[in-house]
């Protein structure tokens, strides 16, 4: 992995590179405005000067106004600078993001399941957000700042007596150390309160969403405990940091100090042999403006320090790859499937666990023959969604193969298999956006005549007709609005739009009211007619319209064999779960 | 202070002016100033911190009290997290306000002290250079409106870029599958191109903003420049004076500045207040600032632990004319009536929005009944929310709720370890399979920032927990039920057998499933609201046909496209 300053350099170099002319005016635009605020107080001094002496009102004028000027344009470049740099920041983090984003979509299933969508906005989101801090203000302040610290230093040097400007140059650099190492000392603290705020906001959104159990269940008092401890761990760790941050903010205040009494010493020595009132005045001036860079270079580096944490993060996402590749197929073998028709799905000695020591399925063997559909039974466990989840290439089997069509899916690109292959889940995820969002995953190339024609072929054209606003139509996100049925029907349209040649039901029709569920029922009808389906349910009635039951306990398979006659046979497993289902009504 | 040691500094390498000080006690006086800004700082990081965060803690505490005193199922006025903005932002707002009125005192104090210095210098001057400053401060000041918009509409791209990221990878598995991950980040990037617009506008309106400000203290700088040049020459205005006149300045524009603001920041947290009472229903203001113990260093008093009373113990339980309506839907519950004894299992069943939730919640409490009546052992209930809790009753709710902590806390949920047979709790919930496939076993964290517990799972730890209370009455409701029909029909027996004995006492059920139904002593049919029928499965089976809908229904979803096998499905 390479050292810290090389991923800080090749960030820069990918994404500020491609942005020359802002990076390009940006730095004219520090450069000019550090300049000027160099001649402000040359400006002062020479005002001084010529206000004491016997010089003409208009040049005396002349100067103040001088100095107005100054001020000015020394304001419009720094709302120059500011703008050209967030404009900089903003185009190179949001490409980031979405290169980032686009990486994760692609990373497996295991790295997913580790990691809520809380924590991926985190990292795509406040991560990147860290950097883009780092963009913009390292390159305005820390950069400006510099420039003006040497500015402020050449200038006591070569203008106003080389004793100064040593001994300020001896003044900055203490200064500098101190404050850093100070600020070094109090970041921690701050992390740690940090740490403390997010327990207790937290802790707030967990409990307040869930009154209804706590309440009825007589837990309140052991919530406003767990509240005392949060806010108290918020108050220690905050009053740790801030007694931490009093050193900081004492020693900023003795070295400002510091500076000033050198200045107003230098001052007296100097005056009036080898300067003038003004000159003095300048000298003070100067001295005042180095500070500015001082202090602020050092709050800087610890912005610096978070945006080298948030780099190494992003780093270290970006470096992660996915365990699914292709694989090239045997010599001279198809590995891309037909564009239409129902799919031959073939399970070979397949073994698989999430983790290698831990075998979910054992030496699954089944095949369905294309357009037939087979329902897959079995106890919460007994690795149902497992199946359909390696159908998809979410993961790669780990002993024996899956072939569809007779190829073996890990020669093909899993796009090309996903495309053939759709599936409803129970639960429906929903975007905030319009239908059509809904239905297209935000792809604006599928025109709304298909989607009307899916619907229609479909028979859902009254229900989406019922729809305020038809397709432009807003949904939130979580259930959109709609209820747990109506989402479905969304689902069933998405898949359909897609035509695959197998069709995974994964407990897809319950929790329905009885006029959604018999409009579900015509959507499964066609889901199913010329495709291969297989559908999974907890529930015997879901796989009332299978042709052939498999029936997994433990990983394995232990029943295979059409439904009515497996149904019909009193020693079959089928035959006694339907029994368990309904002894009391056929008693 | 430092203002007046360079104004004496000039004046004394110049000798334009009288001097009150040497070199030496000029030196002394910048350090004396340092340092007594030094001991300020200090100790308002002592002090300032305490009264915050205690202030905070106070306000959290009260509004989080007052919610659990509120109905359970609505207590919450919009969404956990609306509720969470109040706790972080508006309580913020309330414990800052304090510190924010003794700043703008420091300020005003600060800014007067200089003015009347300056006035006492040079009155024309001081009057014309305020000019400027004052004008342009105004100025900004109303501008500032404009910022809240900008700001506002900067804050809301900006939650569209973090809302859309978080759906998207709550939904990994269905992008994936749907092979749409290049269409999603194509949206991804025009929400993001928004937010960078909005963003940019709102950070050059601020850097104008604060242009425009310094220029203020600029043009007044020059102004001075201006008209002390005649006095300069005459010595009548020191360069001393000019210095001390340069050095005040900036302080006198952040005293407008502030003057302003205060008054809008006393808005802001009248604003604050109402939102935070919205949220405690609108409880008197009183309630909100109650004093109370905070417990800040860890010493939380101990949970009080359920007493079982002499009158706990339920022989028989009767709910007449119980009456419901949700105020927004207008749905609800009708005049429901029914009565349980010890030891009965009741069913309650019905379609989907018949009620089934809704009665358990207003019985239990979780919400306030419009009308009605409660008799335990025949003793009015005066009030359900305070009364339905352990010993007398526990419940487990359609959506089980767990909560970031290791599995044993989640069960006992306060109940001290030692009255609790947890062992006997986790095997009646058929939970104890599952905890040896934990790797710590009970001291596993569970919910959300915990391991992922499967939605049976879930069900069946919250089951547990009822179980844990040993409760007289058990309140359970199972419609969303997540398990498989096995499991199921194990937890429905264990929880049969219990019956009877001390420990597994009277069962109110809300469930759709077979083997509830078939374990029941009465079956309670809701419709639209209202009790449709009563009675035992055979007798309901046989007479009702909303009972032979529902029971066929939860088998045989497709009558209509497939007929089922005979003798296997239906049977009707």
């Amino acid at each position: 992995m390479p050292s810290p300053p090389n991923r800080v350099r090749e960030m820069l170099s990918r994404y500020l590179l491609p942005h020359r002319g802002l990076v390009g005016s940006l730095t004219f635009l520090l450069l000019a405005s550090n300049g000027l605020q160099l001649v402000t107080p040359k400006i002062m001094g020479a005002f001084i000067n010529t206000a004491r002496s016997d010089s003409a009102m208009d040049e005396v004028m002349f100067v103040g106004f001088l100095f107005l000027a100054v001020a000015i344009i020394h304001q419009v470049l720094a709302v120059g600078a500011r703008y050209v740099s967030e404009r900089l920041a903003w185009t190179a983090t949001n490409q980031l993001r979405e290169d980032l984003a686009m990486h994760c979509l692609r990373l497996d299933m295991s790295f997913h399941n580790k990691r809520t969508p809380g924590e991926m906005i985190e990292r795509v989101d406040g991560d990147v957000g860290h950097l883009a801090n780092f963009f913009s203000q390292f390159t305005v302040r820390i950069l400006g700042s510099l420039l003006l610290l040497v500015g402020v230093l050449a200038v006591l040097y070569l203008d106003v007596d080389w004793r100064v400007g040593i001994a300020m140059s001896i003044y900055a650099i203490i200064t500098l150390f101190g404050l850093a190492v100070l600020r070094s000392v109090a970041a921690p603290a701050w992390n740690e309160a940090r740490e403390a705020n997010a327990g207790l906001f937290g802790f707030l959104e967990e409990h307040l969403s869930g009154t209804e159990d706590i309440r009825a269940n007589g837990g309140e008092a052991n919530s406003m405990n767990l509240l005392f401890h949060h806010a108290g761990n918020r108050l220690r760790t905050e009053r740790s940091a801030s007694l931490k941050n009093v050193r900081l903010w004492g020693s900023t205040t003795g070295f400002h100090m510091l500076g000033h009494l050198i200045g107003l010493g230098a001052g007296y020595m100097l005056y009036p042999d080898r300067m003038s009132v003004g000159g003095v005045f300048e000298l003070i001036w100067y001295t005042e403006i180095l500070f500015r860079p001082l202090e602020r270079l050092t709050r800087e580096m610890e912005d610096f320090q978070r945006a080298g944490a948030s780099i190494g993060r992003i780093d270290e996402l970006r470096r992660r790859s996915t365990n699914i590749s292709v694989q090239p197929g045997a010599m001279g073998e198809r590995t891309t499937l037909e564009t239409s028709g129902a799919l031959r799905v073939t399970f070979d000695e397949v073994t698989f666990g999430y983790n290698a020591e831990d075998p979910v399925l054992h030496d699954v063997n089944f095949e369905i023959a294309p357009g037939r559909a087979v329902g897959l039974l079995g106890r919460t466990g007994s690795g149902k969604t497992t199946i359909s989840r390696l159908l998809f290439r979410l993961y790669d089997v780990q002993q024996g193969k899956i072939l569809i069509d007779g190829m073996d899916i890990r020669a093909m690109e899993p796009a090309s298999l996903r495309h053939r292959v759709g599936i409803v889940t129970q639960s429906v995820q929903l975007f905030r956006g319009t239908v059509r969002d809904n239905l297209t995953f935000f792809d604006a190339s599928i025109p709304d005549a298909h989607i009307h024609d899916v619907v229609d072929s479909m028979g859902l054209s009254e229900w989406f007709a019922a729809l305020p606003e038809g397709l432009d139509t807003l949904l939130q996100s979580g259930d959109g609005g709609l209820s747990a049925g109506e989402a479905q029907l969304l689902v069933f349209t998405r898949v359909f739009l897609k035509d695959p040649g197998l069709v995974i039901l994964d407990e897809a029709s319950s929790r329905l009211d009885p006029a959604t569920e018999a409009r579900i029922e015509h959507a499964v009808d066609h889901l199913l007619a010329q495709r291969t389906g297989i559908i999974i349910a907890h529930r015997l009635a879901t796989v009332a319209r299978a042709d052939e039951i498999v029936i997994l306990d433990d990983g394995r398979v232990v029943e295979h064999g059409a439904r009515a006659a497996l149904a019909a046979d009193p020693a079959s497993r089928f035959h006694g779960m339907l029994q368990t289902g309904m002894s009391e009504l056929l008693a | 202070m430092p203002g007046l040691v360079n104004r004496e500094f000039f004046n004394f390498i110049t000798g334009d002016a009288p001097t009150r000080f040497g070199l030496w006690s000029m030196a002394a006086l910048v350090l004396a100033g340092g340092l007594a800004r030094l001991a300020g700082i200090v100790g308002i990081a002592l002090t300032n911190v305490q009264l915050m965060y205690r202030i905070a803690a106070l306000l959290q505490k009260n509004m989080l009290g007052r919610i659990f005193q509120l109905p359970g199922a609505s207590a919450l006025d919009g969404s956990a997290g609306e509720a969470i903005s109040r706790f972080r932002g508006d309580v913020d707002e309330a414990r800052r306000f304090p510190l924010r009125v003794n700043d703008w005192i420091a300020s005003i104090v600060n800014g007067v002290v200089s003015i009347a210095i300056m006035m006492w210098i040079d009155p024309y001057i001081t009057l014309i250079c305020l000019v400027p400053i004052f004008a342009v401060t105004g100025f900004v000041y109303v501008l500032r409106m404009r910022i809240a918009i900008l700001r506002k509409a900067a804050r809301d791209a900006a939650g569209n870029v973090t809302g859309f990221i978080g759906e998207l990878f709550g939904a990994v598995q269905a992008v994936k599958v749907a092979t749409a991950e290049n269409s999603m980040i194509e949206h991804f990037g025009t929400l993001n191109q928004q937010r960078s617009r909005t963003a940019l506008r709102d950070r050059l309106f601020d850097q104008l903003m604060d242009s425009v400000f310094r220029n203020a203290v600029n043009i007044s700088t020059a102004v001075i420049m201006i008209l002390a040049a005649q006095k300069m020459r005459s010595r009548s205005f020191t360069v001393g004076d000019f210095a001390l006149f340069v050095y005040y300045l900036p302080g006198l524009a952040e005293m407008t500045w502030m003057f302003g603001s205060i008054f809008a920041r006393f808005r802001q947290l009248g604003v604050s207040f109402d939102r935070v009472r919205k949220v405690m229903r609108d409880a008197p203001m009183e309630d909100l600032v109650e004093h109370g113990p905070i417990y800040m260093n860890h010493d939380e008093p101990p949970v009080k632990q359920p007493v079982r009373g002499e009158g706990d113990r339920l022989e028989r339980l009767e709910i007449r004319d119980l009456t419901f309506h949700h105020p927004e839907s207008g749905r609800g519950i009708d005049g429901v009536s029914l009565s349980l004894v010890r030891g009965s299992f009741t069913v309650i069943t019905g379609r989907i929005g018949s009620g089934k939730t809704t009665l358990l919640r207003a019985l239990l409490g979780l919400l306030t009944k419009d009308r009605g009546e409660i008799l335990w052992n025949g003793q009015l209930v005066e009030d359900p929310a305070s009364f339905f809790v352990p010993p007398r009753s526990a419940y487990t709710s359609q959506v089980p709720w767990l909560y970031s902590a290791p599995l044993r806390d989640n069960l006992l949920m306060g109940l001290s370890d030692a009255d609790v047979n947890l062992d006997e709790a986790i095997h009646a919930a058929v939970l104890e399979e599952d905890l040896t496939s934990l790797d710590q076993g009970l001291d596993t964290m569970v919910g959300p920032k915990g391991v992922r517990l499967s939605g049976g799972q879930m069900q069946r730890t919250a089951a547990a927990r009822m179980f844990a209370r040993a409760p007289e009455l058990f309140v359970f409701d199972d419609q969303s039920s997540a398990l498989d029909v096995e499991t199921e029909h194990t937890l429905w027996t264990r929880m049969f057998e219990r019956r009877g004995t001390e420990a597994g006492q009277t069962c109110l059920v809300v469930s759709h499933r077979r083997s509830a139904l078939r374990h029941a002593d009465q079956i309670i049919v809701m419709k639209d609201g209202r009790v449709h029928a009563t009675g035992t499965l055979n007798e309901l089976l046989g007479r009702d046909e909303e009972m032979q809908r529902l029971w066929r229904g939860d088998e045989e979803p497709y009558p209509a496209s497939q007929p089922p096998a005979p003798g296997s499905f239906g049977g009707s």
